[in-house]
């Protein structure tokens, strides 16, 4: 039977679809991505190719960016070393899992190589659009491995600023100061500077002792008193004189009344 | 990475250097602690030897007063008793929040807990509000020196630690004169200037259930059962519990 009503919590489009980022907050997001990028545990465990590339920061010259046909542009991604990861972008071509298919998000790829290039309207841009998983400048896991050349690396240092110059492009922003200055731990605990003035390593940790009973175990009684032997010795001794003394009291007037 | 290279031995060599000096250091420290502690034990051992000749001494005195005035026809009066010590009989439940407050000032807590205390007004004032809970007497030398050595812990910021060395007690009481087990006895036995420290580092002594049992916890000890004052008893049960 048909029971009436309406769907529950039906989708609407008045669903807030764009969230606001603070410009500051979205600044230091690209900074530390571009950071990461130099770092080569943190492109190698994003999964990018990156063995034979020679150096992580990889720049290349500014002639790249003439470059205009992409085979050409495969070239020179082959003799940088950048190919591999290409490569991988290209192999990885797949149908997507699960219903999205139906909504024209049909086919999934990996990302490979970003290029960032300096000057605007360089040729390279049409040059390397069509070599799959290339990309040029998106969001995601830090890490990306990516290809600078060397125009665009020069204005790095404009666009974002150094720790002590705030940036040219970017009104009054400074990058993001870093927690530790240095952050090599075990670099720093073993560095002279620390180590000398670092107390000895306290090796012998005291434990508690058990408790012995004093008054049952002499050798304890003599720790904490040492007058406790002699004390007892002459205990004991007067106390055998005691008793010697009333024997002979009672031997003397035994004796007598047996006479 | 050729600095690494040359960085490496160096801090080895720097390490090595402060390794051996810490030894030296460690090593003196080790014979001056060595001397100090023979010549504490030395101490020690005159100061025990005093005290028991001290405690003979008082003794004597006593049975020679008696003596006397007995001779004479009169009576001696012992001094009045300067310390106390008080066992908690009954347990926690349904206490009136006063009484109850008085036991936690006595740091008596537990039942079968038990405290030394000095008499003066103020602690008797505290005692007879208490009475039907405790019960009190004036422990004798063997009752003290029993107490501390086979149940005395000390408390050691503020932890409870056993009074298994000297070392613990001169620790804390260092700076008031008492650097051992006979020195805490003898300023609890003649309620010396530093009692109320002496006796605060004392943890409250836990001892156990009375061999043979008490009599009747509910009634004064006057009328036949356990609680108040029962003067120099107190040691009998002292020897029951400890």
């Amino acid at each position: 039977m048909c029971l009436g009503g309406c769907i529950f919590a039906p989708t609407k489009i008045w669903r807030r679809w764009h969230k606001v980022v603070n410009v500051t907050q979205k600044r230091h997001a690209v900074v530390s991505a571009i950071a990461a990028s130099a770092v080569p545990s943190l492109v190698l465990a994003r999964g990018q190719r990156i063995k034979e590339v020679p150096e992580l920061s990889l720049v290349v010259s500014d002639s790249a960016e003439a470059i205009e046909k992409t085979n050409v542009a495969i070239k020179t991604l082959k003799q940088i070393g950048a190919y591999p990861d290409a490569q991988k972008a290209k192999d990885n071509v797949a149908i997507r899992p699960g219903k999205s298919k139906m909504w024209n998000h049909r086919y999934v790829s990996r990302k490979g190589p970003l290029i960032v290039y300096g000057t605007e309207g360089a040729k390279l841009v049409k040059a390397f659009r069509n070599i799959p998983g290339v990309e040029l400048a998106p969001g995601g896991h830090l890490g990306r491995f990516i290809v600078w050349t060397k125009s665009a690396f020069k204005k790095l240092d404009e666009v974002y600023g150094t720790f002590d110059k705030p940036s040219k492009k970017k009104k009054g922003y400074v990058l993001p100061r870093a927690k530790m200055v240095n952050a090599d731990l075990a670099r720093i605990i073993n560095s002279d500077e620390v180590r000398s003035v670092v107390k000895p390593i306290k090796k012998e940790i005291k434990k508690a002792p058990l408790k012995k009973n004093p008054l049952k175990n002499l050798n304890v009684m003599l720790k904490l008193n040492p007058y406790a032997k002699a004390a007892r010795r002459m205990a004991l001794l007067a106390e055998a004189r005691r008793v010697k003394a009333k024997q002979e009291k009672l031997d003397k007037k035994r004796k007598q009344i047996t006479k | 990475m050729e600095k690494g290279g040359v960085i490496v031995p160096e801090s080895v060599l720097k390490k090595q250097k402060r390794s051996e000096e810490w030894a030296l250091v460690k090593k003196q420290e080790i014979e001056s602690a060595k001397k100090k502690k023979t010549e504490q034990r030395k101490l020690i051992y005159n100061k025990a030897k005093q005290y028991s000749k001290e405690y003979e001494q008082q003794e004597t005195e006593l049975i020679q007063l008696k003596r006397e005035a007995r001779l004479k026809g009169g009576f001696y009066v012992n001094p009045e008793p300067k310390l106390l010590f008080l066992i908690r009989i009954r347990g926690i439940n349904a206490m009136h929040p006063q009484t109850k407050k008085i036991l936690q000032l006595l740091r008596l807590r537990q039942i079968f807990n038990g405290v030394f205390l000095k008499v003066n007004k103020a602690t008797l004032n505290m005692l007879h509000r208490v009475e039907p809970y405790v019960t009190y007497g004036y422990p004798n030398l063997k009752s003290v020196k029993e107490l501390i050595y086979k149940r005395g812990y000390g408390k050691v910021n503020k932890q409870r630690i056993a009074l298994t060395d000297n070392s613990i007690i001169e620790q804390v009481l260092g700076k008031h004169g008492i650097i051992c087990m006979e020195d805490l006895v003898h300023e609890i036995m003649t309620v010396g200037p530093h009692f109320k420290e002496a006796n605060n580092f004392i943890w409250p002594f836990q001892l156990k259930a009375p061999l043979g049992g008490l009599k009747k916890k509910r009634n004064h000890y006057v009328e036949g059962g356990d609680a108040g004052n029962r003067e120099d008893y107190i040691n009998e049960l002292i020897r029951r519990m400890n």
